[in-house]
């Protein structure tokens, strides 16, 4: 019966070699001619000359990029604690009992993830200027300032620039992270957490020993998108500061960018692109061992083990009743 | 049955608009979104690829093109087809810019007058631009007519990305009316690579306000940075800066400053020589360092700029002066442009323009101001295999560098381009006047630094430059790391 309405094996292959061909072209392609072409001394023009390691050798001793690589190191954990930890933090508080219209909160905000990240910058780039700026106008009606003019030009100042070009994308991306996180928290049974209240645990304990373990994949998850998405900042840098002052807030693809596009170094730029693409699998695939190895709690640990104990046990508990075939 | 055919039909569409995707450039061409306001970008079906004409006739066709020209200038031309064009003269750009609305002007006229050729406009803003002709560059997929940045020539001409325009500039129809010494950033080995389009603009003026400066004890703009550095105290006291520059986009500094600032110290000798790449010439030279120390300490330690210059750019560095928040703006013809349409009526009486102060030390000073053609209209060597279409590629670029456009601009604008133009100087108000005796008349013109050499050259030290005038890197550090990146250049070349 079910055989019958079946579509035949080359109409589902038809199909499935869609999405195939689409991410082949989009992603595997590129990626490829990335890496060719990283082998080449080409600088904008038809003409190519094969150089090898050059481009690799090169990189390994250019200072700008491995700084701008701390840069996106210290983008990605500012971001994890600012956007996966305060969206916890959030959702936290929405979903306590206390809080009402959880769908305006929620609506609200997610709406800074819908924004551009262009337009974003811009709208930065005015609360930090010194003389227009709504963060020096606090200041100065604060006291802390006699006039705009003597306020700190704040994308000016190399110590502080990364932070104040990491904010803008913690904003942005809070409420993306409270939506996941959100959907993942409803899924808690309710009872749970009730019996926990009656037991006694403060809002504190439901969340360090109950929803935390519950949502644990879900947060992975959360923090893999962050990494990703932070390795691979660009957009609201190149329209706040540019990479400025100097190199001060540069980061991998916008040097990547400049290299190819600015300085027209198109082979040294392909050997940034790969080498961004080879340090994120390795960050990425970092933070999850690292988080899945500290979300393991050590009584789980406990349990995998006695677990095993257990099964070996009713293996050879078999295997001595029914001969050396072991249980069929 | 019937179902599975839909199927197979509907995933092969789907299949096909995927790859389309990777299509040829004529189709994205004319689905630009830009293109396709352009009145000549027509949605009609592309006429049929031109047949290479006969081999044989082309070279002969080539060396007889420029007696052609004369009457192909007047007369119809022989091609029938299309013709691709990449320039980067936006509607907004054209509101305002004077080269931008001639340039749109001309090219509709002379689309107007060939109805047979179709002219495929691709027009982006000139940051797009530049990437994308990067990008075309590099896929050797250049359209016929296209705008070359002065400091791209030679690498583009040794990759044979450029045809050689000697002849037909030397036998151009309107050759005697050139200004010969806007060829320079496109010639390579004594030859001419592209017509200089658009107009000649000084990159570097000072813009003041003559009655503050009067108030502060000056009949005009100083002469040295010292009689600045003592207006300054006059205009703390009013609460305004004594000069407004934006370095924000990190090109500004050197473009509107450097390039001008360093001639009073290196003569117009070391940047001929680092042009021609003799190794007479180092960045690493004193004089050079002498001129970077002078301007770091000019911005750092003076106090006659507003000290946001590095967080802003040069669009809201000149509204301080439009505000009147600082007595004078330094930047280039295209701030001046927008100054002049946003002033009121005293302060646009007031508005003077001046060449950059004398430093001290500097042993060269002259009335320096640097001014130049910075793009110039190049062909597509692939274009010479069709006599006939050369020929037309060869009328549009000798059109929009020619009189036409030369008469519009200095009509309208005052502003002067490649071709003379003869126009009535004294119709214009005397802020018009003044800046053009500012540009064409009254002082010594020098080279735009970065309409020569090679963009990593001057990546390195524009934004290192950045990092100098904030304190944090030594002038002598940025000369060397920039001096680097020239013999790379160099290398490679």
């Amino acid at each position: 019966m079910l055989n019958s309405i079946r579509p035949k094996g080359r109409v589902i292959f038809g199909y499935l070699v869609i999405p195939v061909v689409l991410f082949i072209f989009t992603v595997f392609v590129p990626l490829v001619a990335a890496l060719f072409y990283s082998f080449f001394d080409w600088k904008v023009g038809p003409n190519k000359i094969f150089n090898g390691f050059d481009n690799y050798v090169k990189l390994i001793n250019d200072r700008t990029f491995w700084a701008s690589f701390e840069h996106n190191i210290f983008l990605v954990l500012f971001c994890i604690i600012g956007q996966v930890g305060i969206a916890f933090i959030l959702v936290m508080i929405i979903s306590s009992k206390l809080v009402k219209l959880k769908g305006i909160h929620r609506t609200f905000g997610f709406f800074p993830s819908t924004i551009s990240a262009v337009c974003i910058g811009f709208i930065w780039t005015m609360i930090y200027d010194q003389r227009r700026g709504i963060l020096n106008f606090i200041l100065l009606h604060m006291g802390k300032i006699n006039s705009m003019k003597d306020g700190p030009i704040w994308l000016n100042d190399p110590s502080k620039v990364m932070t104040l070009v990491s904010i803008p994308l913690v904003w942005q991306y809070i409420g993306y992270y409270m939506v996941i996180l959100l959907s993942a928290v409803a899924s808690i049974d309710t009872e749970v957490l009730e019996s926990a209240e009656l037991d006694g645990a403060s809002g504190f304990d439901r969340a360090r020993y109950i929803v935390l373990p519950l949502i644990k994949n879900t947060l992975i998850v959360c923090v893999t998108l962050c990494v990703a998405g932070n390795m691979k900042a660009f957009d609201n840098i190149y329209v706040m500061t540019a990479g400025g002052p100097g190199y001060s807030s540069m980061v991998m693809a916008l040097y990547g960018y400049k290299t190819s596009f600015e300085t027209g170094y198109l082979g040294y730029g392909s050997c940034i692109s790969v080498a961004i693409f080879v340090l994120s699998l390795i960050v990425i695939g970092g933070s999850q061992a690292l988080l899945r190895s500290a979300m393991t709690d050590k009584y789980d640990k406990i349990e995998a083990k006695l677990q095993k104990k257990r099964d070996k046990e009713m293996r050879e508990a078999a295997k001595a009743k029914y001969g050396k075939g072991g249980l069929r | 049955m019937k179902q599975k055919i839909v199927s197979v039909l509907l995933s092969a569409a789907m299949a096909a608009t995927l790859l389309a995707g990777c299509g040829s450039t004529a189709a994205t061409t004319s689905e630009a979104p830009a293109a396709a306001e352009e009145p000549a970008a027509e949605e009609a079906a592309p006429a049929e690829e031109e047949a290479p004409a006969e081999e044989e006739a082309a070279p002969a066709a080539e060396e007889e093109a420029p007696a052609e020209d004369a009457s192909a200038a007047s007369s119809e031309l022989a091609y029938k087809g299309e013709i691709s064009m990449m320039h980067f003269s936006t509607s907004e750009e054209a509101e305002g810019n004077g080269g931008s609305d001639a340039m749109r002007t001309t090219i509709a006229s002379w689309d107007a007058n060939h109805p047979d050729i179709t002219l495929n406009q691709e027009v982006l803003a000139n940051d797009d631009y530049k990437t994308q002709i990067a990008t075309y560059a590099s896929a050797d997929e250049l359209p016929d007519v296209f705008l070359l940045q002065g400091m791209n020539t030679i690498s583009w001409v040794n990759q044979g990305l450029v045809l050689d325009l000697t002849d037909y500039i030397t036998g151009s129809p309107y050759a005697d009316k050139y200004n010969m010494d806007y060829l320079v950033p496109f010639t390579v080995n004594d030859k001419y690579y592209a017509f200089p389009a658009l107009t000649g603009g000084t990159c570097t003026v000072v813009i003041y306000d003559s009655a503050l400066w009067k108030e502060a004890g000056f009949d005009e703009f100083p002469k040295t940075w010292k009689e600045v550095e003592e207006a300054k105290k006059y205009f703390d006291e009013q609460g305004i800066d004594t000069l407004a520059f934006g370095n924000s986009g990190q090109w500004q500094l050197n473009s509107c400053f450097v390039s001008c600032l360093g001639y009073q110290y290196t003569g117009t000798d070391w940047f001929s020589n680092i042009i021609a790449g003799n190794g007479d010439a180092a960045f690493t030279d004193d004089a050079f360092v002498a001129a970077l120390t002078e301007t770091q300490r000019l911005f750092h330690d003076t106090g006659i700029f507003n000290s946001d210059f590095n967080a802003i750019n040069n669009e809201e560095a000149r509204e301080y002066y439009i505000a009147g928040d600082a007595a004078a703006f330094i930047g280039g013809n295209w701030d001046a442009d927008y100054i002049k349409a946003n002033l009121d009526e005293e302060k646009y009486k007031n508005t003077k323009f001046a060449v950059l102060p004398q430093a001290e030390d500097a042993t060269k000073y002259e009335k320096f101001q640097n001014i130049g053609l910075g793009y110039g209209l190049a062909i597509n060597p692939k274009v010479a295999d069709d006599p006939d279409k050369l020929a037309a590629c060869i009328d549009l670029v000798q059109t929009l560098t020619g009189p036409e456009f030369a008469d519009y601009v200095g009509e309208n604008y005052a502003l002067g381009g490649f071709t003379k133009a003869d126009f009535d100087l004294s119709a214009f108000d005397q802020y018009v006047q003044d800046f053009y005796n500012f540009s064409y008349v009254d002082n010594k013109g020098c080279e735009i630094y970065d309409s020569y050499v090679d963009s990593s050259v001057w990546s390195v030290l524009n934004t290192e430059m950045q990092e100098m005038v904030n304190g944090d890197k030594k002038p002598a550090d940025v000369a060397a790391d920039t001096q680097k990146a020239y013999e790379d250049y160099l290398a490679g070349k």
